[in-house]
């Protein structure tokens, strides 16, 4: 069962959203994450929550307000026509920052948790030692932490890899650009190509059940360490 | 100006630290006291992990916190070794060790060869903490702290989560620390046991507050606030080992003014070893007569206080250098015609030799 | 307190299942939204009493959906192939009826679309442009003929976006995220788009015919109301809503001629 060569390309597509997520998500998310964990001030409640939204909101509400927000008169379409990016939708990177929205918790709270269990000792160890914080983090947080950002890379990037609802809203359904395999597979069964969609649903159905499966085996045990 | 000076005012939910503290920078200093008397805390507010909101803290001459200063913990040149090793787990004990000396400037470093060999880790250096026994790790985590070269080492129990055994293992190696290196030393404890060994300076608190303080002979042979170092009131002396009487398996300790026998527990001739010797082993006499205790010294009244039972009595007496603490009867002080001044006999029926 | 609340409970459910004789689900496609609401009310009207639900959606999906036994007991397709197909598969009650000519027109919020022609679309200052996905949406393979037809295809194809339906395109272009879009002109017509912007009527000759079709599914072999339904949809009334929301009727022409251009605010 060959694949055709737009579904080769909605796959590559696919894997490039969600590898670019991934590496912005990196950025992006370690500092909240970082944050969330050590903050015990009362903003901590909110912005949680905030984070989380994304897990329990549907991808409807979600892509109709990215919609909005990144259009001519929204206020992120504002921004980016002002700086001389253009409009956001129906672009590869309007779709990278919906995705990274939409991806936000499955990078933070396993990143979140990961921190906290380092505790808060490690990085005093690490100030008596002649750390500066920042020092401490790269060197002390993070190696500590690099279960947790494995198990939260791997869920970013098959949580967007897996992403629809969205990508649908907001794509345009571009060949190349924004159809990525999860749309291309929706089209497919519109079309009533049924072989088509079969083909690559299967594909995307192993995918994940191996991220997972490559997940959950890779579990260190937790009475390790000292 | 080589002293600690600290005054910290703190409160918490159900505590409060309140105390204003002059420390020397030389030697052990034990922060004795029950768990909840603030010793622990008072450690991390020296150490910078804790911020007292009106806090002053100068060492050395240099201010580390004052109403407009701030010195964070990282810029503080001090060692810390915590109640449990708190090892970095992702890196081997050799990376533990260098984690410090790569963040101190080129000319600070030591070699850390003493410091691996005083605490005999040299055979572990590659191992991952998690390969380590409880002592070990504890080991390691002490020359952690020693290879940052501080200029004050603070070490929050570092025993307290070792067993009896390991206790065993690692106090040499604490001694010997003590006896070698010249870094002063803030040892947060509530043993007897390791604060008789290791202090020459005792803290004692309680509730957030310094009860007693000033060098730790002195400080135990007080009689106003008689403070017990365990299960009974008892003082120190330092002593060297004079002889050894293979015959009755005994030794001889002796002390400026006086020596004392007791059993022969191996350690050599010329070795310096610290005994304790608790009031209730004590009784006075103003003559000499036959008896089986073999340890009679004369000395001197040097104070006599009240005990906590109104028919008891604390009597100091002083022997050469050495000061005894007795407990007896008020009825059997007054037989005596005790006071301040007065001879005596001292009879010392029990030696507590502290290794 | 327990027990009165299970028999009301159980009064409501029996009552649920007498009325569950006189009521329907219809099937309809997108572009029909605001026309069916309206036939819809006029029905009930008519017959009080009938509980019609309407689902509208894609085509494609009903299709898709019936085939594996959706509980619909009418299917108002957009393209006449979908209900065609079911009756070849046997899933229908009824022969393939066609009711509306659907047509295509030009919309726009940000500019006066009812001044422009599909030429005007190759200006560059027309960035985006949103049409129905062709590979399945009836209404964007219209709208590709007609870009075909006119020769415009491959100059404005690299500007096309596509939406999943032809709703999902009109707000496209209602968000401002597209200029212009090829919508129906059954959706350019309700107040919701008319007030927003004028449209231009695509002619006809352009693109095959937006043959509309419906059936009325095997499931609803029996069902009075539902046959009731689809007579009323060849009544005067509901071929007077139909005319009224752009749709060309059959036997009548492929109408709505007459106001071309005539929603410019």
């Amino acid at each position: 069962m060959p694949l055709s060569d737009s579904d080769l390309l909605a796959i590559w597509l696919s894997l490039r959203l969600a590898g670019t997520v991934t590496l912005v998500l990196l950025l992006v998310g370690t500092p909240i994450a970082w944050w969330l964990a050590r903050t015990r001030g009362w903003w901590k409640g909110p912005i949680g929550a905030v984070v989380a939204l994304p897990l329990v909101l549907p991808p409807s509400v979600l892509g109709f307000y990215l919609l909005v927000a990144m259009g001519p008169s929204g206020p992120i379409g504002r921004l980016t026509q002002s700086l001389g990016l253009g409009l956001l939708p129906f672009t590869f990177w309007g779709l990278v920052v919906a995705s990274v929205i939409y991806s936000l918790p499955f990078m933070v709270q396993p990143l979140q948790t990961a921190f906290e269990a380092i505790g808060d000792r490690p990085l005093e160890v690490a100030a008596t030692l002649r750390a500066s914080p920042l020092d401490a983090f790269f060197t002390v947080a993070v190696p500590l932490a690099l279960p947790g950002f494995l198990t939260a890379s791997i869920l970013t990037f098959t949580h967007t890899v897996g992403e629809f609802g969205v990508v649908l809203m907001i794509g345009g359904n571009l060949a190349g650009i924004t159809r990525v395999a999860s749309v291309l597979i929706y089209d497919h069964v519109e079309a009533l190509e049924y072989t088509e969609a079969h083909r690559l649903a299967a594909l995307m159905l192993i995918f994940s059940f191996l991220v997972l499966l490559a997940v959950y085996a890779w579990r260190p045990n937790p009475k390790k360490g000292s | 100006m080589e002293n600690i000076h600290a005054c910290f005012r703190l409160e918490w939910p159900g505590f409060c630290l309140d105390l204003d503290l002059t420390l020397p920078l030389t030697g052990v200093t034990a922060l004795f006291g029950p768990s909840g008397s603030g010793k622990t805390t008072l450690l991390r507010c020296i150490a910078g992990l804790e911020r007292a909101p009106h806090g002053r803290l100068t060492v050395a001459g240099e201010i580390w916190q004052d109403t407009r200063h701030w010195v964070p913990t990282y810029q503080r040149p001090l060692g810390y070794v915590f109640q449990e090793a708190s090892l970095f787990s992702h890196l081997t004990v050799d990376g533990n060790l260098n984690y410090g000396i790569r963040r101190i400037s080129t000319t600070a470093r030591v070699s850390m060869e003493h410091a691996i060999e005083l605490l005999g880790i040299s055979q572990l250096l590659d191992r991952k903490p998690d390969r380590l026994s409880g002592g070990e790790r504890q080991r390691v985590a002490i020359a952690r702290a020693l290879a940052v070269n501080p200029r004050l080492l603070l070490m929050d129990e570092p025993l307290a989560a070792l067993d009896l055994k390991r206790k065993q293992e690692i106090l040499p190696y604490l001694e010997r620390l003590h006896d070698e290196l010249k870094i002063p030393v803030l040892y947060v404890s509530h043993s007897p046991d390791e604060v008789a060994r290791l202090a020459d300076h005792l803290v004692v608190m309680e509730t957030g507050r310094v009860l007693a303080d000033g060098p730790l002979v002195q400080t135990l042979a007080r009689l106003d606030l008689p403070i017990h170092l365990g299960e009974d009131i008892g003082t120190i002396i330092e002593t060297t080992v004079g002889a050894v009487d293979d015959e009755w398996h005994l030794m001889r300790v002796d002390f400026p003014g006086g020596n004392l026998w007791a059993r022969d527990s191996g350690v050599p001739v010329g070795h310096r070893v610290r005994v304790r010797v608790l009031a209730r082993d004590v009784s006075l006499a103003d003559r000499l007569g036959h008896s089986s205790i073999q340890n009679v010294l004369n000395g001197i009244v040097d104070g006599i206080g009240d005990d906590q039972h109104p028919g008891l009595a604390l009597v100091r007496v002083k022997v050469g250098e050495a000061m005894l603490v007795a407990r007896l009867t008020k009825r059997a002080a007054a037989s005596l015609e005790l006071q301040v001044g007065k001879q005596v006999w001292v009879q010392v029926k029990s030696v507590a030799l502290l290794e | 307190m327990m027990k009165s609340l299970f028999l009301v409970l159980c009064c409501l459910w029996l009552a649920e299942s007498a009325a569950w004789a006189e009521k329907i689900t219809v099937a309809a496609a997108a572009d029909l939204k605001f026309a069916m609401d309206e036939l819809v009310s006029v029905f009930k009207n008519a017959n009080p009493g009938a509980q019609v639900d309407v689902v509208y959606g894609s085509s494609g999906n009903f299709y898709s959906q019936i085939k594996e036994g959706a509980p619909y007991d009418l299917f108002f397709s957009a393209d006449i192939t979908y209900p065609e197909q079911l009756v070849t598969g046997g899933l229908a009650a009824s022969d393939v009826k066609p009711y509306a000519f659907g047509r295509i027109v030009l919309w726009s919020g940000s500019l006066d679309a009812s001044r422009m022609t599909l030429e005007s679309l190759a200006d560059p200052k027309i960035a985006r442009i949103a049409i129905a996905n062709p590979q399945h949406a009836p209404y964007g393979k219209r709208a590709q003929e007609a870009l075909q037809a006119a020769g415009l295809w491959d100059k404005i194809e690299p500007k096309l976006v596509y939406g999943e339906n032809i709703a999902q395109t009109a707000q496209f272009v209602e968000s401002g995220n597209a200029q212009v879009g090829i919508i129906a002109l059954s959706l350019a017509v309700n107040p919701e788009l008319a007030s927003k912007g004028g449209y231009w009527l695509i002619p006809d000759k352009l693109h095959q015919p937006l043959k509309q079709a419906y059936v009325i599914t095997k499931r609803a072999e029996n069902n009075a109301l539902a046959r009731r339904f689809a007579e009323y949809m060849g009544s005067k009334p509901a071929r007077t809503v139909m005319i009224k929301y752009g749709f060309g009727l059959p036997g009548e022409g492929s109408g709505n001629q007459g106001n071309q251009g005539s929603q410019t605010q």
